[in-house]
């Protein structure tokens, strides 16, 4: 067990340094759901299954994540992206050999620092993949310039504070997990239609484009 | 028992559903029977004290805050069935505000009767959601801009809220405390054993988090952009009931500290407070935006909020709170009424108001003077208690920004009310008749005022 629970965490840092590298939005919304199904299929590996079957709301919150991040978040996406008329973030203000370079050092320092944390019953990768998760999200809103891909990035931060939350056995309980996931579909579906009607008034989905806004004479 | 805060959380979505299904039509008759109906479920609510799993009601501040927005949300209701007739709104933009509003409401009633961090964070992170559709009400390229920076910054900010949620549970772990889930009471019971460290960075974490949605600089970008371009009554939700909840997050977290640091969380508190007025003071004079103006003077009151609390404690806080939500709400109200007037939201195209829009005048002249502290404002009570209590540089420092505050306001608000009329096309008549609810709110802090005076003026001697 202890295994598996070993590569699925350094599947997480594999898939942000592939996320931080594309420029194919739609490679990048399959790693996002990729990393959902993994956080769903988690917590089955790092159960200790000698004290027994886990009862039906593990499962059901198991298999609401899968749903939710690995297919309905996704679908959501896409049709987004569609119907903005975007397929590749072709310019950002951090370019992609860049990008590569600085999430693989941010994932180096987050495995470095984390050896001085001693954690009992925490897989070793445990706190790096997430904290290296947690920066890809924040590094592709700020570094990227298209809407969507910063939504994506705000999923791929979620999906790194939602590890943390597994890796380290902490239970929300079964309304807050609900909750937490129904927000983040709302927050998608609205951000859909954000994006959506930005496509139709300004003709590009340019967020760092988005200046009308200023307390300085000159945006006036 | 626990029936009336459910109802008050679920009738609300109810209405909701039926302005949905209603499309539009009926929208100020929903809106108003909701809210009436969302006040006698939390009148009767706040009666008794409970705990629960999930919501209960356990604290005089709850209970305060609860009453406080039901009636800020009757008021802005009834504001906005006489503002949509005025504004003559599209059926499609009623039914989003009747679908949002109510929406809006229930998932603020949800944060303050939460009794799980969990449940707090699920409940804050809706507020955003379902505040943002709201602030594209004009749907225009300025109002979209405002709509996606409030919803990623608010989410980002929020989750990082929730990272300190989690750290605050492993505080409790390594602390040798067995927990089964994020119940308050449990960690207010333990608060001793938790973990210092992990506490820290959890506090930090909130402090950052929930302190991005109650608007404390430096995480304060979104709030001028998105109170300013949404509606008037909108913006006084926003203003003063929002900023208020997520400050109960900050809350929730400060009390939960270990005795040990309870000054590091002062301090923290402290910090970002200053920091807060002192950007609201930098922003605010030259400001030509009298919406943008507005808002940051809620930033302003926020810092003031935050710094009362780590020093004077939750009563006064509360107060304070209380006082800033009517004379703002008032003041977000006059200024839909400008707008609404004049077509524009800079200071320099608007002057002449005296003699053009007399009533809508005097009310925003009083309400920006009471607002910034003069008496009989009750938030001159509240700060001068701030001042008495703080040390000495803390005092001096609040006191300048004060009068910066103050100075840049008046400035604007004189510019634009007296001389002669302007480069802006004045139609009065419709804003004119929308200036009862705002008198409501301007009569209802003078109140305030007195009962502060009794209530606080003692121990100012």
């Amino acid at each position: 067990m202890n295994m598996t629970v070993s590569l699925i965490l350094t599947a997480f840092m594999a898939v942000c340094l592939l996320l931080s590298a594309s420029s194919r939005l739609l490679h990048c919304i399959r790693m996002v759901a990729l990393q959902g199904v993994l956080l769903g299929v988690l917590p089955c590996f790092m159960w200790n299954w000698e004290s027994g079957v886990p009862g039906g709301e593990f499962w059901f919150s198991s298999f609401i994540n899968i749903a939710v991040k690995g297919v309905l978040l996704p679908v959501m996406l896409v049709r987004a992206m569609h119907k903005a008329g975007v397929k590749r973030e072709l310019e950002p203000l951090a370019g992609y050999s860049w990008s590569l370079l600085i999430i693989t050092v941010a994932g180096a320092l987050a495995l470095w620092l984390s050896r001085s944390l001693e954690l009992s019953g925490v897989p070793v990768l445990a706190v790096p993949a997430a904290a290296m998760t947690v920066f890809t999200g924040l590094f592709i809103i700020i570094s990227r310039r298209k809407a969507i891909t910063q939504a994506l990035g705000f999923l791929a931060f979620e999906n790194g504070i939602a590890l943390f939350g597994v890796a380290m056995h902490l239970e929300y309980g079964f309304f807050v997990e609900l909750g937490i996931l129904l927000d983040v579909l709302v927050l998608v579906f609205v951000m859909g239609i954000a994006v959506f009607q930005i496509s139709r008034e300004f003709e590009h989905i340019d967020a760092d484009r988005l200046n009308l806004l200023t307390d300085t004479e000159e945006g006036k | 028992m626990n029936l009336f805060p459910v109802l008050s959380i679920t009738v609300p979505l109810l209405t909701a559903l039926a302005a949905a299904l209603l499309k539009g039509t009926y929208c100020r008759t929903l809106l108003l029977s909701g809210s009436l109906l969302h006040l006698a479920f939390i009148l009767k609510s706040v009666e008794l004290r409970f705990s629960g799993r999930w919501i209960g009601l356990t604290s005089e501040y709850e209970a305060t805050l609860l009453l406080l927005t039901s009636l800020l949300y009757l008021a802005v209701t009834v504001y906005c069935a006489f503002w949509l007739k005025a504004e003559e709104t599209s059926d499609k933009s009623k039914m989003v505000l009747g679908i949002c509003l109510p929406l809006f409401l229930s998932t603020m009633t949800l944060v303050l009767f939460s009794q799980n961090y969990g449940i707090m964070w699920v409940a804050i992170e809706a507020t955003t959601l379902f505040s943002a559709p709201l602030i594209l009400f004009h749907r225009s390229g300025r109002a979209l801009e405002a709509m996606w920076k409030y919803l990623l910054i608010c989410s980002v900010g929020i989750g990082l809220a929730l990272l300190g949620t989690l750290f605050l549970a492993f505080a409790a772990r390594n602390g040798g405390v067995v927990l089964h889930d994020l119940q308050i009471a449990e960690f207010l019971k333990i608060k001793n054993s938790l973990d210092p460290g992990w506490y820290k960075a959890a506090f930090v974490l909130a402090l950052a988090g929930y302190g991005t949605k109650m608007g404390l600089a430096p995480f304060h970008t979104w709030l001028p952009d998105a109170h300013s371009e949404a509606p008037g009554a909108v913006s006084a939700l926003l203003s003063a009931g929002l900023l208020n909840c997520s400050f109960v997050g900050i809350i929730r977290f400060a009390t939960a500290a270990p005795a040990a640091l309870g000054n590091f969380c002062s301090n923290l508190l402290i910090v970002l407070g200053v920091i807060s007025l002192a950007t609201a003071a930098f922003f605010i004079i030259h400001q030509g935006d009298f919406k943008r103006m507005l808002a940051y003077s809620s930033i302003e009151h926020m810092g003031i909020a935050a710094i009362i609390f780590a020093l004077c404690g939750m009563d006064l806080t509360i107060a304070h709170l209380c006082a800033h939500s009517a004379i703002k709400m008032a003041l977000f109200l006059l200024a839909g009424n400008l707008l609404l007037a004049c077509g524009t939201r800079q200071v320099g195209k608007v002057s002449g108001l005296f003699t053009l829009m007399p009533r809508n005048a005097i009310l925003f002249l009083t309400g920006t003077l009471l607002i910034c502290g003069v008496p009989p404002s009750p938030l001159f009570v509240t700060e001068l208690k701030l001042l008495c209590s703080a040390p000495l540089w803390l005092a001096l420092t609040v006191a300048v920004l004060l009068f910066i505050v103050f100075a840049g306001m008046t400035k604007n608000v004189l510019a634009m009310t007296m001389g002669k009329q302007g480069e802006a096309e004045v139609d009065a008549a419709p804003a004119e008749k929308l200036i009862w609810v705002p008198a409501a709110g301007l009569i209802a802090a003078l109140v305030l005022a007195v009962y502060f005076w009794t209530e606080f003026g003692g121990m100012l001697k």
